[in-house]
């Protein structure tokens, strides 16, 4: 009764109900939504949506409260919110769990865990996650991969690290709103953030201020777009000061606008390299020192099936990786073999974004989110930096045009070009002329917070469905355990040969080799539970040659420690010499891939 | 097998002495190791018996006990929380308990002493005292069975194999303590020592020498896997658990930095204190009686051997179930099948981006500063004279303590201490060793590896790459020669055993806490001298006055104010590497005037990194615009050296 463990007849045992893990199986249990699915096939393609939701506004946290909980009405059977702890402002730190309990409980299934907006500014992220929540609920049961992938697998959903920060950027002057909001005293006069921009005109955006000053100045206005400010060159005079953000001598101290709201990066206060202020700064005093990054790494902690992680940032077109700093060395070759193949595969995704290591190509980094991922929970991290101003002008023959000087689209001329006939100038303020109490007869103007760094919001379909895209397939690639049927072979007397294949399907190793140096994962446990005495176990090197097997010098060969873990898109033979009759299970458990058994009758 | 009752008096060691007894030094001091309700008794008894002193609890250990703290100040003076504050700890590692004795009877010596000067440096300034960073793991030296237990009450799977704490240390012998087994085997890796047959040691083979013994602490491989004592009780090491030269992925030293309710609660404590201007630490690494030399390096670490190779027998640990086996690759499932069906992806890796400069950023320092050296040669110096603690036993690589903390990321002096001395044996000594002994420090500071200043910066270590601590020096026999010159019984003799599952085997070893412990008795007149070195401390913190004001009437409502400001303390009001570490604020000075009131000279608000100490000045002045005859108030603010005021009129 020898044969070999294919997809589909697999069997896992998994809390002693038996059931199977193939997609196949998994539509059966979403079989009501079948129903719907042929009615919409009559109707086209075009789906009926449970939800209908808009994505074309930037949310705040309220709102993004507001979303989570009506999708999680929608979908009670699948969606869990929570919260994970509060921001230092008091808003709760969200985090919507999407588990099929049919399938399985959580703890027993590989998860992806994926968050955004750890800087307060870099908002669209949230968006990406909510979309992503909607998105794979949509289609659950009508599209064959989501369902399987939905049911295979746990998502943990976080859509805003830093809510004081959003709802600063986008609720208030929002200027300067990558910082989170614990106060630091960043002027040193014992007093912290009493003096931050101030909106003085009253139009809800803080501005740039510059003074006209004949011949005495270090900027002059452009003779392609009198918008464009120019810095001027070294022994040239400019006609123009730039005195910085609109503000005042809040604590009249003499100084201007030199202690805002908090003041450092909440991704520079993870676990991993972490380095002091003057190595890196804005890092804080300690890791998970802010209320946000603990709450949320104490989630991680509590849930080691977290296998896969993505941090939504942005911008630039990236899907980065660790290490962040180049002192770090790199990561071993195993990892690095994973992390290539789904980066690459993340660039045919994502067009305009590159995959890059965060210290070579974008800067170094101490102390990231993604570095203690990988390195303190061995976990297969992506930070994707979304947008890339690349994409305002996205055929060849534009990118072209802006390469040519006297194009209208060259250097800074573009942004203004895509805002006069995109956003039908939308995103900048023109310069006025205002009387400030220190600086006297001054203008302000420039570009509004969400130009830049933010996608123009018409983009912003493309952007959410692809980065969710690349961020599936990350997470369909953590490990997946399968087991095969045993085969057994009588050698003589009580005395059998047992042979059981056991395989990862997907890319993702149970345990990262950095996991596995730096012991931060549980090892696999390979168990035999059964009347049976096992004389002796090991690893067959080629079940369909004769030949060697590698035995395992362990003293409990009722429970080998699988340090290493079991490689991607790998089945590996376990070999027992057994002494015993009735029936003997087999188990392989993987904290970040699962548990499967088989169990075979010794005769 | 010997009996309990035989073995009791050996047990104790000298080490715990059951009662409380009065010493002439001070008012009802304690001989004695106290548990935690013994500790926090006394806590109460002085905190509520003086009101110079404060007592709360920072917040409580894995196992719900308190870390107290003593805030010791006269409240009468200038707020507490702006004066020039200096922080005591103790007992962070867990077998440390005369840390935590220490701590307390520095307490009793500042509140009870009716020494003038204290009275004026409580009046000035503020010392706060966590006698005990780790309640957990000091209780444990109250337990039935002892061993030096340096971990907190985290519950932690050692070994990482899915099991937690399912392999303590056995008393097998029934002695109340835990020390070597050495089991004879001819392919074990150690031999009895030629010089003292008490000790052990590697064999060496180049020397003709041959390993006959293997070493594991005594006890059993309880859960079968192996290995014995490989995951007892306890978790991290709270003085490994911070953020300097921190030793990722060891053991012992936590999940991450500032992983434990213990050290966050300090590390809290500390950053909302920032007029905390120095840092005192009891603990197993020594800055204090060594100095750092002249490249601004700790001394070497020593060990004891023995317990190193005890440590080391259960080594090979992880490399238990790394398997490497040949593996089948196959066609499987997914979104992408392109990596599968037996061929590899042709990979091209991650894109170079910018292709950053490796090399490029700044490196945290790893020594201390040259300009900052005389400080703590002078702190050493002090400590020596008041103390008189010339020689220490062990002394640990300090990765991960709170001490290089304080001074590498908090940017104040900061020192440990073990507390006591290594008993002195002058009739075994040479005369070349007496000789360097009683050099004078700077002399025998120059005795020191001499050489040109390194860059004392560079990477933390990460990663797999061993300690130095791995590489320090064994001190076992010069400990145990000078522990038999003082009369104290630290070695338990070697003495056969039937091991049930190693066969013939012998028990002994050093006893537990006797090497980091000094005897009970000593400990109030070590306490009375700490307290006078606490107390010398505080008065070098940097102090801020406002010494000399001027103020020129120009005519028409014009003046110019002209301030001096000294620091009258010891200490500059930031070392220099508080400076490059930007962690000490500059000292402010500030006229309080409408900024628009300013017309020339020095700004409203001005800064100086830092003032040195010793009298030293530095001036301000201003040209304001104000009505005659009206005053105006000058605001010093120190972080580290206090806040002044003063209020000048203008005629």
């Amino acid at each position: 009764m020898t044969h070999n463990g294919r997809i589909g007849m697999a069997i896992a045992m998994r809390c002693g109900v038996l059931r199977t893990l193939m997609a196949f199986a998994l539509v059966a249990v979403a079989s009501a939504a079948m129903q719907g699915l042929r009615a919409q096939e009559k109707r086209g393609s075009d789906p009926q949506h449970q939800l209908p939701l808009t994505w074309d506004r930037w949310l705040d946290h309220d709102e993004i409260s507001e979303r989570l909980r009506l999708m999680e009405r929608t979908w009670p059977d699948l969606l869990t919110l929570q919260s994970a702890g509060k921001s230092y402002g008091g808003r709760d730190m969200w985090v919507m769990t999407i588990n099929n309990p049919r399938t399985g409980d959580e703890a027993d299934k590989a998860a992806m865990y994926i968050e955004a907006n750890v800087h307060g500014n870099e908002i669209q992220g949230a968006e990406v996650v909510l979309y992503s929540i909607w998105y794979l609920m949509e289609n659950y049961g009508r599209i064959d991969e989501i369902t399987r992938l939905v049911d295979q697998r746990v998502f943990y959903l976080v859509p805003n690290v830093n809510p004081d920060g959003r709802d600063y950027f986008l609720d208030e002057a929002g200027s300067g709103a990558r910082t989170g909001h614990v106060p630091v005293d960043s002027d040193g006069d014992g007093v912290a953030d009493e003096d931050g921009p101030d909106d003085l005109n009253g139009n809800g955006i803080i501005e740039q201020i510059r003074k006209y000053v004949p011949g005495e100045g270090t900027h002059r206005i452009s003779h392609d777009d009198p918008r464009i400010m120019e810095r001027v060159f070294p022994g040239e005079k400019g006609d123009w000061v730039l005195l910085g953000s609109e503000g005042l001598d809040n604590d009249g101290d003499g100084r201007v606008n030199e202690d805002p709201i908090g003041g450092y990066d909440p991704n520079r206060n993870y676990a991993s390299d972490w380095q002091p202020d003057y190595i890196q700064g804005g890092s804080m005093d300690y890791p998970f020192q802010l209320p946000e990054a603990r709450a949320l790494n104490d989630f991680m902690m509590a849930r080691p099936n977290i296998a896969g992680m993505q941090s939504y940032h942005n911008s630039g077109g990236m899907i980065l990786r660790g290490p962040g700093a180049a002192w770090q060395g790199t990561y071993p070759a195993a990892d690095i073999r994973v992390y290539d193949e789904l980066g690459e595969n993340g660039e045919r995704i994502l067009p305009y974004y590159n995959y890059l290591i965060i210290w070579r190509g974008l800067y170094t980094v101490h102390g990231g989110s993604i570095d203690w991922t990988n390195d303190g929970l061995g976990i297969v991290s992506f930070s994707n930096e979304l947008w890339n101003g690349g994409q305002y002008f996205n055929s060849p023959l534009l990118q072209e045009q802006q390469r040519d000087p006297d194009s209208p689209i060259s250097g800074q001329r573009s942004r203004f070009f895509f805002d006069d006939f995109l956003e039908f100038g939308d995103q900048y303020l023109e310069w006025a002329p205002f009387d400030h109490p220190i600086y006297g007869a001054v203008e302000m103007g420039g570009w509004k917070k969400l130009s830049g760094r933010v996608n123009p919001r018409f983009m912003s379909m493309e952007l959410f469905h692809r980065n969710m895209a690349f961020t599936l397939y990350h997470a369909d690639q953590m490990p997946l355990m399968t087991i095969g049927d045993a085969t057994v072979e009588r050698v003589g007397g009580n005395l059998f040969r047992v042979r059981v294949d056991i395989t990862n399907e997907r890319l993702i190793p149970t345990i990262t080799e950095r996991g596995r140096q730096n012991t931060v994962v549980r090892p696999d446990l390979l168990t035999v539970d059964g009347n049976v005495e096992i004389v002796a176990a090991g690893w067959v090197r080629d079940k369909f040659r004769p030949g060697p097997t590698d035995m395992i010098d362990q003293e409990e060969l009722d429970r080998i420690l699988v340090r290493s873990g079991h490689p991607g898109r790998t089945t590996r033979t376990i070999e027992y010499l057994v002494r015993g009759s009735g029936s003997m299970t087999v188990r392989y458990s993987a904290v970040k891939g699962g548990t499967v058994s088989t169990t075979v009758a010794l005769r | 097998m010997r009996s309990a009752g035989t073995c009791g008096p050996r047990a104790a060691v000298g080490v715990i002495a059951l009662t409380l007894t009065s010493v002439a030094v001070l008012p009802a001091q304690t001989a004695a190791y106290l548990d935690f309700n013994g500790l926090t008794r006394e806590l109460r008894s002085l905190a509520g018996g003086s009101n110079l002193a404060r007592l709360r609890s920072l917040g409580t250990s894995h196992e719900g006990r308190d870390v107290w703290l003593v805030e010791i100040g006269n409240t009468a003076g200038a707020p507490i929380e702006t004066r020039p504050g200096l922080l005591v700890v103790g007992n962070l590692e867990g077998d440390h308990l005369v840390g935590s004795a220490l701590a307390l009877e520095t307490i009793r010596y500042l509140v009870t002493t009716d020494d003038e000067g204290v009275q004026q440096v409580l009046a000035e300034q503020v010392v706060y005292v966590v006698p005990r960073l780790n309640p957990d793991g000091a209780e444990a030296m109250f337990n039935a069975v002892r061993y030096d237990r340096t971990r907190n009450g985290r519950a932690f799977d050692d070994d990482n194999d899915g099991r937690v704490d399912e392999d303590p240390p056995e008393d097998l012998n029934g002695d109340g303590i835990i020390t070597v087994m050495r089991v004879p085997d001819p392919s074990g890796s150690y031999m009895v020592h030629p010089d003292d047959a008490r000790l052990m040691k590697k064999a060496d083979p180049a020397e003709r020498e041959s390993g006959a013994y293997t070493l594991h602490w005594e006890g059993r491989d309880s859960d079968g896997d192996g290995y014995i004592n490989e995951d007892g009780a306890g978790g991290v090491d709270l003085n490994r658990n911070f953020q300097h030269a921190y030793p990722y992925w060891k053991r012992d030293a936590g999940p991450h930095m500032v992983s434990e309710p213990e050290s966050r609660a300090l590390m809290d404590f500390v950053i909302g204190h920032r007029n905390i201007g120095a840092i005192l630490t009891f603990g197993h690494s020594d800055n204090l009686v060594t100095a750092p030399d002249s490249r601004g390096e700790l001394a070497d670490a020593s060990v004891l051997d023995l317990s190193a190779f005890a440590d080391a027998s259960n080594a090979d640990i992880f490399d238990q179930g790394v398997f490497r086996t040949a593996q089948q690759g196959g066609g499987f499932g997914g979104f992408f099948f392109g990596g599968g069906g037996g061929g590899l992806p042709r990979l091209r890796g991650a894109q170079p981006g910018r292709d950053n400069d490796p090399d490029s950023g700044r490196r945290p320092a790893t020594t201390v500063n040259r300009a900052d050296l005389k400080y703590f040669e002078a702190v050493s110096e002090a400590y020596r004279e008041i103390t008189g603690i010339e020689k220490v036993g062990i002394n640990r690589e300090p990765e991960g303590a709170f001490f290089q903390y304080g001074y590498y990321q908090f940017g104040v002096p900061s020192f440990s201490t073990q507390g006591w001395g290594l008993p002195q044996a002058p009739a075994e000594e040479t005369e070349e060793e007496a000789e360097q002994e009683e050099q004078p420090p700077a002399q025998a500071q120059a005795e020191r590896p001499q050489g040109p200043p390194r860059s004392g910066q560079g990477p933390p270590r990460g990663g797999q790459q061993p300690g130095r601590g791995e590489d320090a020096q064994g001190v076992d026999a010069a400990i145990l020669e000078a522990m038999d010159a003082a009369g104290i019984d630290a070695f338990v003799e070697w003495n056969p055993y039937a091991h049930p599952d190693l066969g013939d085997v012998e028990i002994g070893g050093f006893g537990p806490y006797v090497v980091t412990n000094p005897p009970a008795q000593q400990l109030p007149e070590l306490g009375r001298k700490h307290g006078e070195f606490v107390a010398r401390l505080a008065t070098m913190l940097p102090r801020v006055t406002i010494a000399d004001t001027e103020v020129t009437n120009h005519g028409g409502g014009v003046f110019t104010v002209r301030v001096e400001i000294e620091n009258t303390g010891f200490f500059p009001t930031s070392l220099q590497h508080g400076v490059v570490s930007q962690s000490v604020q500059p000292t402010m000075v500030q006229i309080q005037v409408s900024p628009d009131a300013v017309l020339t000279g020095d700004a409203k608000t001005s800064m100086v990194q830092k003032l040195d100490g010793s009298g030293s000045r530095h001036e301000f002045s201003w040209v304001i615009q104000a009505r005659q005859g009206s005053s105006v108030e000058i605001r010093v603010r120190s972080q580290k050296g206090g806040t002044a005021t003063t209020t000048l009129t203008l005629r």
